[in-house]
């Protein structure tokens, strides 16, 4: 280890490179700071004194008096979304990934060839069908309009995640519960699901960040205002002659806070989980 | 015995088909759906469709400025935010990896932007990017007025914020690969390398980066798959505007769809972008290893 940080260390000059990474970092976090913030000044002082920390802290904006802005609505609603669609993913993105790695299907290949093919294809691409689709089965302003082209816009990718990392689960623990009398199902049941429950928080936390921050499809489908989700509600606040600084910099914040305290929990399970799974199992 | 083959036979297809049926219905259906309707004139509510066979083709190609410009665009968009975020990725995986201190930290710090929602980002730079906002601030502080700028109303500064937007953002996504793939270099071979006296460009052409070739081409793949989803940010940031100068394939298609009514034609971009979603899964199939048994 020594070794490694001597041939290492000198590759570039140290103290430049630590101001450069400091200034990067800076740049990363400024921006979510400075909404933190801004979010606790008065009205005034947003315009007034826009980049530096408020005199006093304000909690008056959290209350949307003055925009009517209905934040406990939009919350529960992408808590709800977001729940559900994540739970539904994860259930059946993770039983066929099972299925893919462990069980014997005709055409396996053909099933990953065509997932892979799907992962690139954006949403915006088949939005007009989509939207057509959704309000002919009378699904728009509905959630389970909004879930299912979630969970078929997600699932591949988790499929995909999943089955790699089931190619790597030891057959051994398996044929060992067959031994003790299990069959498949009730080793899947006792033996399995314990077993890869790390793999599956990475691709929930993954989803849940990707789900709560989608705006596309809750915009074309959501347009009752009691069914908005937070992403969309906040449009609300852009409107041309809106200056209502203070109730959007509150709706941000709460907007952003839950991933941020996902992400600080959970980071190490982030940045594994996300290069794991790009690169065949 | 009997129940067990059975099981064993089908209960594959029982855990997959579920899943399948939902990716079939709410995105394969509507692909081809896509493919369909770009075969027909359309408003997307009448009964009536008219079979147009390949004239709405015709016209996207030959007698439309503003599919070239969003075409333009989106290319620019594709290629300048993939270079831009690889390149960022690759230098701050290189500097992580010589062991700098509070590396760790860095790491958390760089990846943090990712968990924002393009909306959110967009309000925050907008911010800075609009005409009272920080950037010019920043530069009357500095004395530079001359250089202050509409950045957001002028082409040839919007288009590179909002590139420089998604670099901030996602850089950090090629980075943590950068970083796993420079770990997995064997500490010897730059060992001798430094016996020979090979000096620090030097090891990271001809080490470091040759080592991670496969890795560098793999990222480029992705990013260029997850920039497909540019088009929320420009759609959020200046819909296309101003006068349809950053007009990307996206926003083409929700104005001629939902804007004037002409699904016909928007299909016909639907379908040039599924066809390109579809050439670089094919890439990612090729060069992520799935391809080889």
């Amino acid at each position: 280890m020594k070794s490694k940080i001597n041939s290492r260390s000198n590759i570039f000059g140290r103290s430049s490179m630590q101001i450069l990474l400091i200034f990067w970092g800076l740049m990363q976090i400024y921006p979510i700071f400075w909404v933190f913030t801004s979010s606790l000044k008065t009205r005034k002082e947003i315009v007034t004194n826009r980049f530096s920390l408020p005199s006093s802290l304000h909690f008056e904006n959290f209350k949307f008096s003055e925009s009517g802005f209905a934040i406990v609505t939009y919350f529960k609603n992408s808590v709800f979304v977001t729940f559900l669609t994540v739970m539904l993913l994860i259930i059946l993105s993770y039983i066929a990934g099972y299925a893919i790695a462990k069980l014997t299907i005709k055409g396996k290949n053909i099933i990953i060839i065509f997932l892979i093919a799907l992962l690139g294809i954006p949403i915006y691409s088949i939005m007009v069908p989509l939207y057509i689709y959704i309000s002919k089965l009378g699904l728009l302003n509905r959630y389970i309009g909004l879930i299912l082209p979630y969970i078929a816009s997600h699932s591949p990718f988790t499929i995909l995640m999943l089955q790699a990392y089931f190619r790597q689960f030891p057959d051994e623990l398996i044929e060992a519960a067959k031994i003790d009398g299990c069959n498949d199902i009730s080793a899947f049941i006792r033996v399995v699901i314990p077993v890869s429950m790390g793999a599956v928080s990475t691709v929930l936390i993954l989803n849940f960040i990707s789900i709560w921050n989608e705006f596309l499809l809750a915009y074309l489908v959501l347009k009752d205002s009691a069914s908005k989700t937070l992403t969309v509600g906040l449009l609300e606040f852009v409107g041309e002659y809106s200056t209502d600084w203070g109730g959007l910099f509150a709706g941000m914040t709460i907007a952003i806070l839950p991933t941020i305290i996902f992400y600080l929990i959970f980071h190490r399970n982030i940045i594994k989980g996300v290069t794991a799974g790009a690169v065949k199992g | 015995m009997r129940k067990n083959r059975f099981l064993n036979n089908y209960l594959g297809w029982f855990f997959l088909l579920p899943v399948l049926l939902i990716i079939i219905g709410f995105l394969v259906v509507p692909i081809f759906e896509s493919i369909r309707n770009s075969f027909f004139t359309w408003d997307g509510f009448s009964p009536v469709k008219k079979f147009v066979g390949i004239g709405n083709y015709i016209e996207v190609f030959t007698n439309s400025d503003e599919f070239l410009v969003a075409l333009k665009n989106t290319f620019i968009f594709q290629f300048g935010i993939t270079a831009g975020q690889v390149t960022t990725g690759l230098i701050l995986a290189l500097i992580i990896d010589s062991r700098v201190r509070f590396w760790r930290a860095y790491r958390v710090i760089f990846f943090l932007p990712y968990v924002l929602s393009a909306f959110v980002v967009v309000l925050i730079w907008g911010k800075v990017f609009q005409h009272n906002g920080l950037l010019n601030d920043i530069l009357a502080s500095l004395n530079l007025e001359s250089l202050q700028r509409y950045w957001l109303l002028k082409t040839t500064t919007s288009i590179p914020a909002m590139i420089f937007i998604r670099i901030w953002q996602f850089a950090s996504f090629p980075m943590l690969f950068f970083m796993a793939g420079l770990q997995n270099i064997d500490e010897q071979i730059y060992e001798a390398a430094k016996i020979d006296g090979a000096t620090t460009i030097q090891r990271i052409t001809r080490i470091s980066i040759p080592m991670i070739k496969n890795l560098i081409m793999l990222m480029v793949t992705m990013n260029m798959i997850y920039n497909f989803n540019t088009f929320v940010l420009v759609f959020i940031m200046t819909r296309g505007g101003p006068s349809g100068a950053t007009e990307v394939l996206g926003t083409l298609i929700y104005k001629f769809a939902f804007g004037i009514q002409r699904v016909g034609y928007s299909s016909v971009l639907s379908v040039i972008c599924i066809i390109f979603a579809l050439v670089m899964g094919l890439a990612y199939y090729k060069i992520s290893g799935y391809g080889k048994k």
